[in-house]
């Protein structure tokens, strides 16, 4: 078993048994959603898809943020990480399993997000939803590559809470502002072609964090 | 010459040349015909920005051969320069807002410009609140280099997410293109001398920085040696 999937297995397997973070994260997300639904009192039609498309980007922000937090924070717990660090394991290979960890978990929190979505913004289940995929999928992948780099920074720092939000929604915003738009133009009916320039920009996103994230996780890994 | 008698220098350029910038601001050159004395202000607003724009660069540089060679003198160029051009991005976007409410009627619109120099203020706003929290550590330096080469891949894709938004959108104000025409060989002359003016500025107070956190570095490092010399003589 190669290191990556090692780590990766670990993950899932503490969640399969325990299942704090998935749970958690997609009650942020249905959270979220109602508090946006009060805030913002969304009427159907046009208006409503852009609003949908919002509240479902905020919620991702939020839900990404609880899920790095916890795939790094864990190990933080009871001396993991040293243990970790003490293996014969490289740092990349560890920030690759983090990330495909807090992906898959966001993955999840977002299936849930978008059912929901549904329900709250009066929508319809049909081939609009399934056009949102790959702009959420995208979207989950770039804010988890940014968050799994950035937890590692502020799960080891006092008050690190703060720091995390304050870090990753600005360098999120062009995968924020990409996203909205591919998700409204998906739900307005509009066809893929249209927000291709957006799914450019969140494919370019990705790459970029991902590949930094890969490069520079050695540099903050460590011990609390 | 001593490191004092450069700043020194460096101060009295910075100050000669602001003045010289000032004279010229205000009496020097021609009003312009559409917008009157408010953009005057343009001859502080451009300079900020390019000073701003520079010191971000410098942090992400300074942060790369931190990481690379891992001397502390590395973090202390990226520090000071991002404490410095965060003052100067401040100013852009304050000297921006108080120009934008005669001409454009309103402080703030979300024109792609003004909204890539807003998240990069906050890009590096959160970078000073991460080194803040840090302290001054190793930690806080590594983590530093790494958020601040993180911010600059991000800048140029905020820039074209950014302006992708706005143009695909139709704004709702004209942009700033047609008022800064620059017909008179004047304005382009006190742009040229701001610039120069600002630069000088900026370099002098990073030097300042600079230098006031060498000199932190170097009365940790004495703490640490004292410390540990007064441990050694308990011991023996």
């Amino acid at each position: 078993m190669s290191p990556f999937s090692a780590v990766l297995r670990k993950d899932l397997l503490l969640e399969v048994r325990g299942g704090q973070s998935t749970v958690a994260l997609g009650a942020l997300s249905l959270l979220v959603l109602v508090v946006l639904v009060f805030a913002f009192n969304p009427g159907g039609g046009e208006q409503g898809a852009e609003a949908a498309a919002g509240a479902l980007w905020v919620a991702l922000v939020f839900s990404g943020m609880l899920g790095a937090t916890r795939a790094v924070s864990a190990e933080n717990e009871n001396g993991c990480m040293r243990a970790l660090l003490m293996s014969p394991l490289d740092r990349a290979a560890l920030y690759a399993a983090k990330l495909a960890a807090a992906f898959i978990f966001m993955g999840i929190a977002e299936a849930a997000s978008i059912i929901l979505m549904v329900l709250f913004f009066n929508l319809e289940f049909d081939a609009r939803v399934m056009r949102l995929v790959p702009a959420v999928l995208l979207g989950a992948l770039g804010f988890a590559a940014l968050a799994t780099l950035l937890a590692a920074i502020s799960s080891r720092l006092r008050g690190g809470d703060l720091v995390l939000p304050l870090l990753a929604v600005p360098m999120f915003v062009p995968a924020l502002i990409a996203g909205v738009k591919a998700s409204a133009a998906a739900l307005a009916g509009a066809p893929l072609a249209g927000s291709a320039v957006w799914l450019k920009v969140l494919v370019a996103f990705d790459v970029m964090f991902v590949a930094a994230g890969y490069l520079l996780f050695e540099y903050v890994a460590g011990e609390e | 010459m001593s490191g004092r008698g450069v700043r020194l220098g460096l101060g009295l350029v910075a100050g000669a040349l602001m003045l010289v910038a000032l004279y010229m601001v205000f009496v020097y050159v021609p009003t312009e015909a559409d917008q009157g004395i408010v953009q005057r202000i343009f001859y502080f607003h451009v300079p900020c920005a390019w000073v701003a724009f520079v010191s971000f660069a410098l942090v992400a540089i300074a942060g790369i051969f931190y990481l690379w060679l891992g001397q502390q003198v590395w973090d202390d160029l990226g520090y000071a320069a991002a404490e410095t051009g965060m003052v100067f991005c401040t100013l852009v976007l304050v000297t921006g807002s108080i120009w934008a409410k005669p001409i454009w009627g309103a402080w703030w619109t979300w024109d792609s410009r003004l909204t890539t120099t807003l998240i990069l203020w906050l890009l590096y706003g959160g970078y000073l609140m991460l080194r803040a929290m840090a302290g001054d550590s190793e930690q806080g330096a590594r983590f530093g280099a790494v958020v601040g080469i993180v911010a600059a891949i991000d800048v140029p894709i905020v820039i074209v997410s950014v302006r992708l938004w706005r143009t695909i959108h139709p704004a709702v104000l004209v942009t700033r293109q047609g008022g800064h025409g620059l017909e008179d060989p004047r304005m382009v002359a006190t742009l040229l001398v701001s610039l120069a003016a600002f630069t000088a500025l900026f370099i002098w107070l990073l030097c300042l920085r600079f230098v006031t956190l060498r000199m932190h570095t170097r009365l940790n490092a004495l703490t640490r040696s004292l410390a540990l010399a007064e441990a050694a003589a308990q011991d023996t």
